[in-house]
């Protein structure tokens, strides 16, 4: 099969196109561009099929998995693909690592070592107890979220572009070491006995509540990675779409009824906003697909994020 | 398309911009006026009272547009409005040790003429509907930014010392909530995001300016 493959403007991408056996998959493709232009390997391909000038549909997304025949013109035994280049891609397991790393390190340096000296404090601290409740809780958090990255979640995309490295990387690490600036200042005024126990109490609900919504999250796809978009059900997914994000939002919140700082409570203003306008996207594109028609269930009315305001 | 809104809306903003005109006006004549007649010293306070005046009326047109009635982007007027609120109250008008530098009558200068230009023409188009060669006033930034901003930096960073030891809008530690504010450290803060923010805004300016010639080129 003779494969033509042009670029977004129409050029055409790789002169001569290319030719590959009539059995062969989209994978195939893939790696028959990168051996011949070297520099594109395959997570940084985007494979579309060619949309007509003036039309406003979104084009077709080459599947890896798909032989090239279910895309081909049957008769003629061609195909035409339009590529684009989506720069150069980091695995999502490596992203998530190193943005969770930095919290992970950060924080505790903030409470063992004597750091407030360099911001002109003496060297005398009192630890309070919640403090010390504090760092476990904060490193719990994120060695579970390391683990969840190499055990549980599934990613849908293998990878992600290499500059969110630097902005995501940039938001976890500012944002710990402002938190745990304060949660560890030798002048820190702890709140109430009662109010700790119950901030933390409910915090690690919640994070073990995470989990097991991740665990739930995991299922939903099957283990081939075929993918394609299910309906979330089970535990609190019965009643809002993207009860994860809750229970990690709930989550930072016992921390910070634990904890009060401004710090913290800004951390969980910005974290809330961002996720809840994943959750919204999230929301409208199962609403959208499924519509109840042509035998497609129909998606429940469920909270979007968090119960009881979005 | 003379509906009654249409013109209260022309009206207003013809009003509103040739004020704020007059406002920038009158801080460059003042300024040129006490820099031959006393030197750079006392240029602050020659144009204190129309500078601090004409500059925070521009919070106006972050309402103007929030509700509409200018199309710019609040996004892009906001940090522009921002840095210039902050220079002028911020560092001027609270620390006085700062008034008599020489980088005050650059600023004032550069701020001036740019803003007598940018609200001349948009004065015009409201009242007349029309204004003359847009592209070519746009050329102008290509010197004035550089000028402002090594000046709104420069007061800045002079301005430090005075910040520090003056202790003025600092919160600090321990309170219940355990929040604590520097206004030294947000200073620099505030040097760090010239930094990326000053050639990201000059080459905004850069793109208008291309895009306005073309247009002009192609008419």
């Amino acid at each position: 099969m003779k494969v033509t493959l042009v670029s977004r403007s129409g050029r055409e991408f790789i002169n001569g196109g290319l030719e590959l056996p009539d059995s062969a998959t989209v994978a195939d493709l893939q790696e028959a561009i990168y051996k011949r232009t070297k520099k594109f390997y395959p997570s940084r391909q985007r494979l579309t099929l060619p949309v007509p000038p003036g039309s406003k549909e979104r084009p077709v997304v080459l599947n890896y998995k798909k032989s090239l025949k279910d895309y081909s013109d049957e008769k003629q035994n061609k195909l035409t693909v339009v590529f684009k280049d989506l720069g150069p891609q980091v695995s999502y397991s490596t992203l998530f690592f190193f943005e969770y790393l930095g919290p992970l390190i950060l924080y505790p340096i903030f409470y063992y070592f004597p750091v407030y000296k360099f911001f002109g404090y003496g060297e005398d601290r009192v630890i309070h107890p919640v403090q010390t409740y504090a760092v476990y809780y904060w490193c719990f958090h994120y060695l579970k979220r390391i683990t969840e990255t190499f055990f549980v979640h599934r990613f849908s995309h293998a990878t992600s572009p290499f500059s969110n490295v630097f902005r995501n990387c940039a938001y976890y690490w500012l944002f710990g070491s402002y938190i745990a600036y304060y949660v560890n200042h030798p002048l820190y005024t702890p709140v109430g006995d009662l109010q700790m126990k119950i901030g933390f109490g409910f915090g690690l609900v919640c994070q073990l509540s995470n989990l097991y919504c991740h665990i739930i999250l995991k299922n939903l796809r099957n283990p081939d990675g075929s993918g394609g978009y299910q309906i979330p059900h089970g535990f609190l997914f019965n009643i809002v779409t993207c009860a994860n994000y809750t229970t990690e939002i709930y989550q930072w919140l016992g921390f910070n009824i634990a904890t009060q700082t401004v710090a913290g409570y800004v951390f969980l203003v910005v974290a809330t906003s961002i996720m809840t306008n994943w959750a919204l996207a999230k929301h409208r594109r199962l609403k959208k697909l499924f519509d109840g028609n042509e035998g497609r269930p129909k998606y429940p009315r469920r909270w979007v994020i968090l119960p009881p305001f979005l | 398309m003379a509906s009654a809104l249409t013109v209260l809306r022309r009206l207003y903003l013809s009003i509103y911009n040739w004020l704020v005109f007059i406002g920038w006006f009158q801080v460059l004549f003042l300024a040129l006026k006490a820099l031959k007649e006393s030197g750079h010293e006392h240029v602050y306070n020659a144009v204190e009272k129309p500078l601090l005046l004409a500059q925070s009326a521009a919070v106006m047109e972050i309402l103007h547009g929030l509700i509409g009635l200018v199309r710019s982007p609040v996004s892009s007027t906001l940090p522009q409005i921002g840095s210039r609120l902050y220079l002028t109250w911020g560092i001027l008008w609270s620390f006085p040790e700062i008034r008599t530098h020489i980088l005050v009558t650059s600023l004032v200068i550069s701020w001036a003429i740019t803003e007598i230009i940018r609200y001349s023409f948009f004065g015009m188009k409201e009242a007349f509907g029309f204004a003359p060669s847009w592209h070519l006033w746009l050329s102008t930034f290509l010197v004035l930014y550089p000028t402002g901003i090594s000046s709104e930096v420069g007061l800045i960073y002079f301005a430090l010392p005075y910040i520090k030891a003056s202790e003025k809008y600092c919160f600090r530690m321990p309170n219940k909530w355990n929040f604590s504010f520097d206004y030294f450290y947000a200073a620099i803060l505030a040097l760090g995001i010239y930094v990326p923010g000053s050639p990201h805004l000059y080459h905004y300016m850069l793109g208008q300016r291309k895009r306005a010639l073309s247009k002009s080129k192609k008419e």
